[in-house]
């Protein structure tokens, strides 16, 4: 299914593996792979996510079986069995997740049999026998839920009906991960609700186990999740609400607040005295700086998720011109493209912009390059730079790859977030 | 001389070992008496694949197009050359920094089964169509490698379909070598293969190759051109930075030498042995006696000698009164160094210029070459561990926390978070190398170690991920007899 692609956004199916288990506290990835799979991987989106890498186990501090030309030819179980007793011994891990290669793959070692060795010994050893080929970072997200549904999960956890689960941010694929979660987080908890961001506040293996505590799982992704979403609801009996699209501003949080608090049935009173205190922190600032940023004509090449946020705040809040946004991951299915084009298209007075699903960088670049409306904004990642200085339009470097920056908790989601976003528009030319 | 064709792989040299504790009287010794056995790690963490190697020292060629023929991770550590790359045209004053042209096949289930040539196929004529380049490079992976795509007969294919963009495969499947600088060897070997094939051009007769990889900042490749400048020398300077012309120009050289120790260096032998050029293989120039022992060494294969001594006086008028100024802020310090064959030896001289004393190295191989530089530092310093490992933070962390130096030189993620103070000789955008380097890393050490502060208030929020038993064990309790 995968794509010949040019500076591919992302990794396989085992990067975004990677970059789920090193968001958790305390969990360690053990690989069963060739010897560069824990560097590839790590460098693949911990490495272009704004400079910051799982602070337990990544690259090359994560154990590996370092498959050579003799695990290739007589198979790496024994191998992998002493880089588990290895990782046992020496780590002081919560849990330990034993993850595929494409060499354990293809030579077809059996990793869960070796896991279940330990796991039935007591070690919370759990593995993964999804294999590097079979996907993409974004597919990684979904196997690990996957996972948790299946074999770490509880069921039976008493409810509670103030707990939701996030989900649809991909840690360390998302450059603003960190702070996106903890602007949810921060809005929610006024709300009066405990969130699970699961890669925020040390969040560990035990958050998830009794995630099936919760009374809603809130999805901020336009398609991602689908398929754990209804497992999860039909295991546990959680229910979803998808907002499909992250939030930047104060229209689009306020349009979130108010669907959380609709779905969870939250005193309307308490809401909406959230929302007017939120929006008039945001007022109050932007109030102050009316007229400072000149008007631009936009366009976007980001992930789903934030390419609707950023063009929805641009258009509607800021009174920008979209021109063109090119979502830049690989979306398969034509009922998500469709709710994609229709968050992106469906504004409140701009004309709608073009709608463009590209993943390979040299059309990301034709398209551009070959726009006949003028651009004056992009934000895009690292990869979209060189267009933008060839065409010499102003760049923001607002999605993943993101390279030129440190990101720790920056976000452009939320109330706070927007105005962050409208600081780094800000052009003195 | 043995005709078998060196393969890349830098494991088929004997007497080369990469799994190993011991400590540098010992191992100088056992190497001596042969005494040394291949071992391996019954327990170990990730190491860099040889791909990454031949990738990166490509990346920033000219004109030239990437096909990597994996899946789509296998170029997740191209970021690193592709941050050389885009930094490295902002120093060299480029208006429009490019990305380099990188394109992965992305081998997928069906192709797993059913072979991934037609769409190796599409990504190299993809890549021709777009950038008609002069050079494609075709990378193999541990995948296509298993499912047995043979890249070299698609290349040769291609090759008649598209006469004007040489076509490069590069044999530099990750399974076959645990040393990632095999990676750097399959790249040159390929050069040889499909760009020079052993044809002799009409000699420049003060032409000398450089072979620089792309951790060398911008302002090291100026003063490595400046100091051989003054040998009369005019510099190619390949692969990093170069272009096909410049790799054409190889054989019109009249000496070749390196700035890494494992870069190129097999080539400088087959470029000896085919095409007759003398070179000369030392040390990396970091620090006061490397940079002399370089300088020497290539003025030496140019006929210099005299010249160089005279340069080599006025750069230490220049130079001394400095490093005795650091010497005295640095003096007696007990340094750990961990870094690639290069730059780990390279760090253990320098901390000798400055009057610093070993006690532990962690380097990835032990060779005939290393036994050289170890010969040396049993002179200085007369008792220190060494590992024989890729990294290995877990090995690294327990020798540290034992033996408590008073600085670490290397990647400093890790004794970081035990409160050691760091440094590092290792900075690809800023100045390390020759004489001008030195001025400014012997101020960054000497600076960085008297204020620790980070590192010790940080040790005190963050842990490691080991077990606090896991340091009271023996740091080499998972080497074990039997690697390959």
């Amino acid at each position: 299914m995968s794509a010949v692609m040019e500076n591919p956004k992302g990794g396989c199916v085992l990067a975004g593996i990677n970059s789920v288990l090193g968001a958790i506290d305390k969990v360690c990835p053990i690989y069963h792979a060739g010897p560069g799979c824990c560097m590839q991987t790590t460098a693949a989106d911990q490495g272009q996510s704004g400079h910051k890498s799982s602070c337990f186990v990544s690259s090359v501090s994560i154990p590996s079986s370092n498959m050579l030309e003799k695990e290739v030819v007589f198979g790496g179980t024994n191998k992998l069995r002493t880089t588990i007793e290895g990782a046992i011994d020496i780590i002081d891990a919560d849990a330990y997740f034993v993850l595929t290669g494409c060499t354990a793959g293809i030579i077809g070692d059996d990793v869960l049999s070796v896991a279940n060795e330990y796991s039935s010994k007591g070690h919370p050893v759990y593995a993964i026998d999804t294999p590097g080929f079979a996907g993409d970072s974004n597919l990684g997200y979904e196997i690990v839920w996957n996972t948790m549904i299946d074999q770490v999960i509880e069921e039976n956890v008493p409810k509670d009906d103030k707990l939701v689960n996030i989900f649809g941010i991909i840690p360390y694929h998302d450059p603003f991960w960190s702070g996106s979660l903890e602007e949810i987080d921060r809005i929610l908890s006024k709300l009066g609700l405990k969130v699970n961001t699961f890669f925020t506040k040390h969040q560990n293996i035990d958050d998830i186990r009794k995630s099936s505590a919760a009374a809603l799982n809130i999805i901020v992704n336009p398609w991602l999740f689908k398929g754990p979403a209804k497992k999860f609801e039909d295991k546990f009996g959680v229910p979803s609400l998808r907002i499909p699209g992250l939030f930047v501003g104060a229209t689009d949080t306020s349009k979130f607040v108010r669907e959380v608090g609709k779905t969870l049935g939250l005193e309307s009173s308490l809401v909406e005295s959230v929302i007017a205190e939120e929006e008039d922190y945001v007022y109050s600032y932007l109030g102050q700086a009316i007229g400072v940023v000149s008007w631009k004509r936009f366009a976007v090449v980001a992930d789903a998720n934030n390419a609707v946020g950023y063009t929805k705040y641009l258009a509607n809040d800021y009174s920008f011109t979209p021109v063109l946004v090119i979502v830049s991951e690989p979306i398969f299915r034509p009922e998500d493209k469709e709710r994609i084009i229709n968050e992106i298209q469906n504004l409140e007075y701009a004309h709608p912009p073009k709608v463009l699903f590209l993943t390979d960088q040299y059309e990301i670049n034709k398209a551009i390059r070959e726009e006949e409306e003028e651009i004056t904004l992009l934000v895009g990642s690292s990869n979209e730079r060189e267009i933008s200085l060839e065409k010499d339009i102003q760049f923001i470097l607002g999605a993943f790859p993101t390279n030129e920056r440190l990101i720790f908790n920056r976000t452009y989601a939320g109330y706070r977030g927007s105005l962050t976003f409208t600081e780094d528009i800000y052009d003195n030319n | 001389m043995a005709n078998v064709q060196y393969s890349g792989v830098r494991e088929s040299k004997p007497n080369r070992y990469n799994d190993l504790g011991t400590t540098g009287v010992e191992v100088e010794e056992n190497f001596k008496k042969g005494c040394l056995k291949r071992a391996d790690r019954s327990f170990a963490q990730g190491l860099q694949c040889q791909q990454i190697n031949s990738m990166a020292a490509l990346m920033s060629l000219e004109d030239s197009v990437f096909i990597s023929h994996s899946p789509q991770g296998c170029v997740g550590c191209a970021i690193m050359a592709v941050d050389m790359y885009r930094v490295g045209q902002i120093h060299r004053g480029n208006s429009i920094i490019k990305n380099p042209r990188l394109i992965v096949s992305n081998i997928d289930q069906k192709n797993v089964v059913f072979g991934g040539e037609p769409k190796l196929r599409e990504a190299v004529t993809k890549a021709v169509e777009r950038y008609n380049p002069k050079l494609a490079f075709i990378y193999a992976s541990c995948a296509s490698g298993i499912i047995g795509d043979d890249i070299d007969a698609i290349a040769a294919d291609l090759q008649t379909e598209f006469p004007d963009t040489v076509m490069v495969p590069i044999h530099c499947e990750g399974f076959k070598s645990k040393i990632c600088a095999s990676g750097f060897d399959a790249a040159f070997i390929s050069i040889n293969k499909y760009i020079l094939k052993k044809q002799k051009i009409s000699k420049q007769d003060n032409l000398v190759n450089l072979f620089a990889p792309t951790t060398v900042s911008y302002a090291d490749q100026r003063e490595m051109e400046r100091m051989l400048g003054l040998l009369g020398a005019e510099v190619n300077y390949i692969p990093f930075y170069s272009s096909l012309e410049k790799i054409k120009k190889i054989p019109a050289a009249i000496a070749s030498t390196s700035i890494c120790k494992v870069f190129a260096d097999e080539f400088m032998k087959t470029l000896w042995e085919e095409y007759e050029i003398p070179y000369s293989h030392t040390v990396m120039p970091i620090g006061i006696r490397n940079t002399d022992k370089w300088y020497r060494g290539i003025a030496k294969v140019l006929g210099k000698e005299k010249e160089v001594e005279e340069i080599i006086a006025r750069e230490h008028e220049r130079i001394e009164p400095l490093v005795a100024k650091i010497k005295e802020r640095l003096q007696g310090k007990r340094v750990f160094i961990c870094g690639g064959t290069g730059r780990s030896f390279a760090a253990a001289a320098l901390i000798d210029d400055f009057g610093m004393k070993l006690v532990g190295i962690e380097t990835p191989t032990y060779d005939a070459d290393a036994q050289v530089d170890i010969e040396y530092l049993n002179n200085i310093h007369k008792d220190y561990v060494v590992d024989i490992a890729n990294m290995q933070p877990f090995e690294q962390v327990n020798l540290i926390n034992k033996l408590r130096p008073d600085a670490f030189i290397g990647v400093p993620e890790w004794a970081a978070k035990l409160g050691i103070p760091t440094t590092h000789v290792l900075d690809g955008k800023r100045p390390t190398m020759g004489y001008d380097g030195l001025l400014y890393l012997g101020n960054k050490i000497a600076d960085q170690l008297e204020n620790p502060g980070f590192n010790k208030k940080i040790a005190k929020h963050v842990k490691l991920p080991y077990k606090s038993s896991w340091y009271d064990e023996d740091a080499f309790k998972y080497i074990t007899e039997g690697g390959n």
